[in-house]
């Protein structure tokens, strides 16, 4: 039974460890796109094509070596990012560009279809089945404008909701908040003093400490009550309320006059501090005697 | 002529030499630092002012003032060198949450759980982080800084180490040092401003024996108080997690093993660990800024608001209580936490006024519940402000 509960759990982590694979590369989606490029940024070899942004939307490393892209449903597999690129390692809410120039023999991030001449575009996972995220080309872009999140990784798939034309484009940078306040310099500009910040994080570490304080105190009643009832079942009502009184300090107190009786016969060593309960040597002992607790047979006279 | 050439490739090699030695390198910054530091182990080994926790420091001190000849890759900064390495974990902030772990595996909360109201206590006296943040404003520190310079007053090294390693990296050494500073500090600084508020009859309030907690509740504390205050504050996982895991390892009765690792060697490698490579932090030309010096300023600061916000609550919650069930306010200054001290400052200080109470059992509540509040409050102040 053991050894098959063992086999069990050890299944189970190995899946978990697959599925948590699969969830990384779940954390990726295609961000922003820009299909005619004219004016715009170039790639390494000094051309200017169309490309596609992806971005880790979480806050892990996501390796999408041996994931595809794709603009054709049916071949879900067009093209395969090549693995043991160090640069297919995307860092937490980093971004990756992809040039969409038909010239895959140029590098890991140069696909083997164009852009304009797609419809969608889909990133499939390492699986070649399971698709990650998946955008339909909007045709109708002006040249040298890109269509991409509003905020990096939030927006819905089929880019009605959360989606915009950028009003410049951004490959490999955020899509807003370049320029995004930190949160710190918000609280500077809104309490300049910290009244606020005192008053709300005084009211959570009270609030949080309050809900302790109810709980523990109604499981302190229960708890109380529950040994009334076990002591009084067993000793009656008055040991009961005996019970109830006992306190630490008594408990201290019995604690300091066994120390200070075990201080007095010598029975412990040197160190003071140190309750030593000796240990019993002496074999026979007449408590143990069995003549002792033999019962005589009684005289039936 | 072949000997005056041996003669002079000698002297370039020794004065090239010389180039790396600390004789050549040093500045009054290194030497003030030095002296800094052998005033933290003469504190320590003289004066028993947290040995535990000043011995490395110090040291650590005077090892990251030992002049150096850039490029040598042996300093704290220098990235891949030993010290560097060791200070990942303050620099990550992962040495903090490993003591907490220590921690909640060293900590009785029976104190706590038989009266839960000394819970609140721990809460008001972390008062004194914001109140210090607020000051810090003031002095013209960003609200990143603020906070980091504010939790030295939730008077826990660790949890002061953990905030400023995210919220002012470059301060962290300044803070971590005055944090533990202070905590050392702590029966010179609370009982003057726990005398000023309190009137003679309060000190001699005897508070009710705490009834004896049972093993179930014990258990309990940790995995409630986790779920609890981790769903408020989910920021403060790391510290709060570990603090209540090391004290379900006490409690369960079932992995003593672990619950004696956890408080015994673990802790004590990870203590010497972040004394040595935080004291090393504290190099001249990072530490010896006027930021620095308002940073001690706003710790003492923050130390003394939350004794007395501590106190006063204390004061101001009695109202409301039955004859009988008043708290000494006394107490009130182990809200701070820095475990035991200011738990034992309370005792002490109630003693000068009846030698009869003894307040450490009844201040041991407010001090760990101050643990807690320290950790909550730090999960709040790195939600808001990374």
């Amino acid at each position: 039974m053991k050894r098959l509960l063992k086999i069990f759990l050890l299944s189970g982590l190995m899946l978990a460890g697959i599925q948590l694979n699969g969830q990384s590369q779940s954390d990726m989606c295609i961000n922003e796109y820009l299909v005619y490029n004219t004016d715009d940024f170039v790639d390494d070899f000094g051309h200017k094509s169309g490309w596609v942004e992806l971005f880790n939307t979480s806050y892990g490393t996501v390796n999408i070596g041996g994931c595809y892209l794709t603009n054709d449903p049916n071949n879900l597999t067009k093209y395969i990012i090549p693995k043991g690129d160090v640069l297919t390692k995307i860092k937490p809410r980093q971004h990756i560009l992809f040039w969409a120039d038909n010239q895959p023999h140029r590098g890991t991030f140069h696909l083997n279809f164009k852009i304009e001449e797609s419809d969608e575009i889909l990133l499939v996972a390492s699986d070649g089945r399971t698709i990650i995220d998946k955008i339909q080309i909007k045709k109708d872009l002006d040249t040298n404008v890109s269509y991409g999140r509003f905020e990096d990784g939030i927006g819905s798939k089929d880019g009605s909701e959360g989606w915009q034309i950028m009003s410049r484009t951004s490959p490999s940078t955020n899509n807003s908040g370049a320029n995004k306040e930190s949160a710190s310099a918000v609280f500077k500009r809104i309490d300049p003093y910290g009244v606020i910040m005192a008053m709300t994080a005084m009211s959570v570490v009270f609030l949080s400490l309050i809900l302790l304080y109810v709980v523990f105190k109604n499981i302190g009643k229960y708890n109380v009550r529950k040994n009334m009832e076990r002591a009084e079942k067993s000793h009656g009502k008055k040991a009961a309320k005996a019970e109830e009184d006992t306190s630490a300090e008594i408990y201290a107190a019995i604690a300091a006059a066994m120390h200070l009786y075990t201080m007095d016969d010598e029975s412990h060593d040197i160190e003071n501090t140190i309750l030593t309960i000796a240990k019993v040597t002496k074999n026979y002992s007449p408590w143990s005697s069995k003549i002792y607790t033999l019962r005589e047979t009684p005289c039936k006279k | 002529m072949e000997n005056l050439g041996l003669f002079s490739q000698l002297g370039d090699n020794l004065t090239q030499f010389l180039q790396y030695t600390g004789f050549a390198n040093a500045t009054w910054g290194h030497i003030l630092m030095i002296a800094i530091g052998l005033v933290f182990i003469y504190l320590a080994i003289k004066k028993d002012w947290e040995p535990l926790l000043l011995v490395p420091i110090g040291f650590g001190i005077i090892i990251g003032n030992i002049p150096l000849f850039p490029g040598l890759n042996v300093g704290v900064y220098e990235e891949g060198s030993v010290l560097n390495i060791l200070y990942q974990g303050v620099q990550q902030g992962w040495y903090p949450p490993l003591i907490f772990m220590g921690i909640g595996a060293m900590t009785d909360f029976s104190a706590l759980i038989s009266n839960p109201k000394l819970l609140l206590i721990g809460a008001a006296a972390q008062f004194g982080i914001f109140g210090a943040y607020a000051i810090a404003l003031m002095f013209g520190f960003s609200p990143s800084e603020a906070g980091a310079i504010g939790i030295i007053g939730g008077a826990d090294g660790p949890t002061a180490i953990f905030l400023s390693s995210r919220l002012a990296p470059d301060l962290m050494g300044a803070i971590a040092v005055s944090a533990y500073s202070y905590m050392a500090l702590v029966p010179v600084i609370q009982p003057p401003v726990m005398r000023l508020l309190t009137s003679n009859k309060e000190r001699l309030i005897k508070m009710k024996p705490p009834r004896a907690v049972s093993q179930t509740e014990k258990k309990l504390f940790p995995i409630i108080g986790f779920l609890m205050t981790a769903f408020i504050v989910p920021s403060g996982l790391p510290l709060l997690g570990m603090l209540f895991f090391g004290n379900l390892l006490k409690e369960s009765g079932v992995t003593r093993r672990l619950a004696e690792t956890a408080r015994g060697p673990l802790i004590d490698v990870i203590t010497i660990l972040i004394g040595v490579t935080v004291g090393c932090s504290t190099q001249a030309d990072k530490f010896l800024q006027w930021k620095s010096v308002y940073i001690f300023i706003l710790g003492a600061t923050s130390f003394v608001i939350a004794t007395a916000t501590g106190v006063l609550f204390v004061k101001l919650f009695n109202l409301f209580l039955k004859e009988g069930n008043k708290i000494n306010p006394l107490v009130g200054n182990a809200g701070v936490s820095a475990v035991p001290d200011s738990a034992r400052v309370s005792n002490n200080v109630g003693l000068e006024y009846d030698k009869s109470n003894f307040l450490l059992m009844h201040a041991m509540g407010p001090n760990v519940a101050g643990v807690i509040g320290s950790a909550v409050a730090a999960g709040i102040l790195l939600g808001f402000l990374s």
